[in-house]
């Protein structure tokens, strides 16, 4: 069974396997450590989520004035919407073992949110490519369980954004 | 014939020029982002047609980036942290 979207008025309504509640359950806290500043300036991880405005090495100046005015929104938002994530899996109603969860527009655009930021921290440190859907990932690769959880997340997200754009 | 008036010619200075140029806010590329999703992103934040998004994504999809607005510096600081609110790859320049 694959995770099924439906729109209910503005909003849409999630129905899931247990499972599936359970992978989801688990990205908030995921994403929290990504957002962490890391103890390195070259973290790919933490500089693909709060990339730099200027290119231009000599707006170095409006570029730090810009990261302090915008960076702690950017991160209060993001960690807002894990809040948010973790709530509304929290009210899942289960029937016949699929879980149904109904979310307004605001937790909607959270959980895309959060699922966008799970697959750029993943797909980062997986050093995904565009062809990644045709690299075959053998089953004894480490990596093997973090490259099935970013591929369900992207099937996860493109169905959720394919419900959206109607 | 009238003579034309004496020019004095001002020095412009880069804040003078720079005032009348735009502030141009690119998207690159990246292996990560969804094509629909880029889509629903410029839709949202810029209030663009489906057909406007959907050229926009493919050059960025296709060229490696593409401009997608433009304005003063304040305005594109703006777009840019938009932008990287939603996990898209924007950066701003200042076209010489």
């Amino acid at each position: 069974m694959s995770p099924r979207f439906d729109r209910r008025g503005e909003g849409v309504v999630v129905t899931l396997d247990t499972n599936e509640v359970e992978l989801l359950r688990a990205i908030p806290g995921e994403v929290r450590g990504a957002l962490e500043e890391p103890s390195s300036k070259d973290d790919p991880v933490y500089n693909r989520l709060f990339p730099s405005a200027y290119l231009d090495p000599t707006e170095e100046s409006a570029e730090r004035e810009w990261q302090e005015l915008v960076h702690p929104e950017l991160l209060q938002s993001r960690l807002a919407a894990l809040d948010l994530m973790t709530t509304t899996l929290d009210r899942a109603v289960t029937k016949r073992g699929r879980a149904e969860v109904e979310l307004a527009p605001e937790e909607v655009e959270a959980w895309l949110g959060v699922v966008n930021d799970a697959r750029l921290a993943l797909g980062t440190r997986l050093g995904v490519t565009e062809d990644a859907e045709s690299e075959a990932i053998e089953p004894s690769d480490p990596s093997a369980a973090a490259h099935a959880v970013y591929g369900w997340l992207t099937w996860f997200e493109n169905d959720l954004v394919d419900t959206l754009l109607g | 014939m009238s003579t034309a008036p004496l020019e004095v010619e001002e020095p412009l200075t880069d804040e003078a020029i720079g005032t009348d140029r735009p502030w141009i806010v690119i998207v690159w590329n990246d292996p990560v982002n969804l094509m629909s999703y880029v889509v629903y992103v410029f839709q949202k934040l810029f209030g663009y047609s489906r057909e406007k998004a959907t050229r926009l994504m493919l050059q960025v999809h296709h060229e490696g980036k593409a401009a997608v607005s433009e304005g003063t510096r304040e305005k594109a600081e703006a777009d840019v942290s938009r932008l990287h609110a939603h996990g898209l790859w924007a950066t701003m320049e200042h076209p010489s």
